[in-house]
């Protein structure tokens, strides 16, 4: 018996169903989807007590990188306001109420373990280490979208506004100087060793250190980007709460989680084609009877039918 | 007075009606402004040319051309799934409409996107999988729209062309009736099928592009089901938009309205916003954000007014009475169409804090080449009304362009009431 077009129609997404869901809930286990860590990353501590703000790490990175100086304040000074496409490293002053402590803050890229930058990026021309973990630019792969501007809670990633040709401009961790031996330039020059270099782990159970030998020194005993957004390479210790530095409460998982069930929507790309095989053959058999209507209808007018 | 029941019944070119008018040349002027100036931001950059920075790197070029507006333009998708999916056989007559209106709102976004990215010459890459990252969800839509828009959306804009050509080409005849029709006839299906596979895919990951943004879009937008919602509001402003097309073409060129079937399309979109809406509530409560609804800051306010001005319209278009009458179906159409776009605009604009104090506001040139752009698309619909047989008319239309094809165009072959030839070949068998 010819099945009516709603039996077909139930019949078809009473299969489709239950396999969609099955793909989605069965094989993805929290475990499996997290994202590879780096074998060695490398890291930067800073210590906002450190700090005497000398500015020394913003010369030497802008030295370091080839970047041309920003005296866009006065023409005189390279006092740039915030990181942008000439400045991949800043030190900046935080006095947020009249009453707080005053604290400088070093702003560079945070080298994210899971960075959100990388999962944006539709061409991985913004690329995570697998070795040093450190996140990388690539001009070839990059369209100039500017998603990992959109996606970076920390607003690193800088675009050349005025070139012709433009470029992102976020710190790389000197991995130039990294791969003949040196350290990053910022950790090279600073004078009272607030911001050093070394493996991610020996330097948080450094600062782990520091927060044990003075307790209730650091805000809230705490190191941001030990779990910060999944965790962080670079890592902070602070006299004043991180929110007033400008380091914003990311929540301990990592950004691009929000992703996951989209990752797992279209894993393999099973169920877009299942959708679509789903729509072809509810098609295929409604595209009969629309040409066998068609066909009346010419016969009842007298007209060539419309598509 | 006495009512004329008019039933839209075939689609009929706009005829007897100057082709090149005051408004289609203001148009075409803005169109060109627009690429004049598209140009000169390939050459200068897009810091000199737009008011976007480093903190709002989205601007309206992507968040209002291409995320609203490609929304705007899914007719085609929603109203094709009703029509085609669940077989409303009445809404067949409103499809090339529906179809054309998203073939042009999907090109003049596709070349927002291209004039927005700053290395567009990069983009190549989109050809070779191997370098795509598979999980952002701009890649999603980078690979998908312009998909859909060249095949599918391009195939369905096909059929009222060949009609055109056959009727005014004689000696493309033998080809289209030996080579086309069998193509079209074997391959349809499929091709409608991808048609909305497609639009689902990108319009939801349009949502799911502001996932990444986190805690600085807005609590009331932020979600989880945002790709879901998303891809839901482009269903119904499909509607909208093409209720309000077909009003606004009937009204400016005089052609009788079908409220019968435009009853039928504010009916369905109706009740897509009302779910859709029980839906968002459900989803706030369920994430225990109601509470920042009744904040009254400006978040809330603007809820409020994307809330009310899709609920209001809906709900009052749920009486039949309201949907006959021309003036009330065409108001409400136009409020729920401002709210879904408000909806869409939010989460990437108004509603995301990218950081406090900070601000975008379109310069000049940037507003001048989203809106040439639109300009183009308009332009091409009105173009294309007229030399295809898109707008859905009565039977008695097409008669009367038999007529005036007669004089004006005598090498015309048109159809003639003549049912001596009832085995000729055609589209459909």
């Amino acid at each position: 018996m010819e099945l009516t077009r709603r039996e077909a129609l139930r019949s078809v997404v009473s299969k489709c169903v239950p396999v969609a869901t099955a793909a989605l809930c069965l094989p993805a286990t929290e475990a499996a989807e997290a994202p590879s860590q780096p074998k060695a990353p490398v890291g930067m501590l800073y210590d906002t007590t450190l700090c005497i703000g000398c500015k020394a790490c913003v010369v030497a990175c802008a030295e370091a990188n080839e970047l041309p100086r920003d005296v866009s304040l006065d023409g005189l000074h390279q006092a740039p306001e915030d990181l942008n496409a000439f400045t991949k490293n800043i030190i900046k002053l935080y006095k947020p109420h009249e009453q707080s402590p005053d604290s400088f803050v070093k702003q560079q890229c945070m080298h994210c373990i899971d960075p959100a930058c990388v999962a944006a990026c539709p061409f991985k021309a913004l690329w995570k280490d697998d070795g040093n973990g450190i996140v990388a630019w690539e001009p070839s792969r990059c369209i100039g979208c500017r998603y990992c501007e959109i996606a970076c809670a920390y607003h690193v990633p800088k675009f050349e506004w005025d070139m012709i040709n433009p470029k992102i401009v976020k710190c790389e961790f000197c991995e130039p100087r990294l791969n003949k031996g040196y350290q990053p330039a910022c950790t090279s020059v600073c004078p009272t060793h607030a911001v050093i270099f070394g493996p991610r782990q020996d330097l948080l159970s450094q600062a782990k250190e520091r927060i044990e030998q003075a307790p209730d020194k650091y805000f809230e005993n705490r190191v941001y980007g030990e779990h910060e957004a999944g965790g962080t390479q670079v890592l902070y210790l602070s006299h004043v709460p991180f929110e007033d530095i400008g380091l914003p409460d990311v929540g301990p998982a990592p950004i691009p989680a929000a992703l996951k069930w989209q990752k797992r929507i279209y894993k393999f790309l099973a169920l877009p084609l299942l959708m679509y095989a789903m729509l072809a053959s509810i098609m295929k058999k409604n595209w009969i009877d629309h040409r066998r209507e068609m066909r009346e209808e010419e016969e009842r007018t007298g007209l060539r039918p419309q598509l | 007075m006495k009512h004329i029941i008019v039933r839209w019944q075939r689609g009929v070119p706009v005829y007897a009606v100057p082709k090149i008018t005051p408004f289609f040349v203001f148009l075409c002027a803005m169109g060109a402004l627009s690429i004049v100036l598209s140009a000169y931001r390939e050459w200068a950059g897009l810091g000199p040319t737009t008011g976007m920075n480093d903190i709002y790197a989205w601007g309206i070029w992507k968040t209002f051309n291409t995320m609203v507006l490609t929304g705007l333009g899914s007719g085609g998708f929603s109203v094709g799934i009703a029509a085609w999916i669940f077989y409303r056989r009445d809404l067949h007559s409103v499809m090339r409409t529906a179809v054309l209106t998203s073939f042009v709102a999907y090109f003049s976004g596709l070349v927002a996107l291209g004039v927005d990215v700053g290395r567009p010459w990069n983009f190549y890459q989109v050809l070779m999988p191997w370098t795509w990252n598979a999980h952002s969800p701009l890649l999603e839509v980078a690979v998908c729209m312009p998909l859909y828009a060249c095949v599918p959306l391009f195939l369905e804009n096909t059929p009222p062309l060949i009609e055109r050509w056959y009727y005014t080409w004689p000696w493309f005849r033998p080809f289209i009736m030996k080579h086309l029709v069998p193509a079209i006839r074997s391959t349809y299906p499929y091709v409608i099928a991808l048609a909305y596979a497609l639009p689902m895919m990108h319009q939801s990951s349009l949502g799911a592009l502001m996932l990444l943004g986190g805690s600085r879009v807005h609590v009331l937008w932020q979600s989880p089901f945002l790709p879901l919602l998303y891809v839901w509001a482009a269903g119904f402003l499909g509607y909208a938009c093409v209720i309000g097309v077909l009003m606004v073409a009937c009204l400016s060129w005089k052609r009788p309205m079908d409220m019968r079937i435009l009853g039928v399309l504010a009916r369905i979109m109706s009740w897509l916003i009302l779910t859709w809406n029980v839906f968002r509530f459900v989803d706030i409560l369920a994430r225990g954000q109601i509470g920042a609804a009744f904040a009254f800051d400006r978040f809330s306010l603007l809820f409020w007014i994307e809330t009310l001005l899709l609920v209001c319209p809906s709900v009052f278009m749920l009486w039949g009475g309201n949907r006959r009458i021309p003036s009330r179906l065409f108001q409400a159409d136009l409020l729920i169409a401002v709210g879904g776009m408000l909806y869409r605009y939010d989460p990437t604009s108004f509603a995301f804090t990218a950081r406090p104090g900070a601000v975008y506001f379109p310069s000049a040139i940037e507003a001048l080449i989203a809106a040439g752009y639109v300009c183009l698309a308009i332009a091409a619909f009105v173009l294309a009304a007229k030399y295809l047989p898109i707008l859905p008319a009565p039977v008695s239309a097409w008669h009367g362009m038999e007529h005036y094809a007669r004089v004006v165009h005598p090498d015309w072959k048109l159809e003639t009431h003549d049912f001596s030839h009832q085995n000729r070949p055609h589209f459909a068998n």
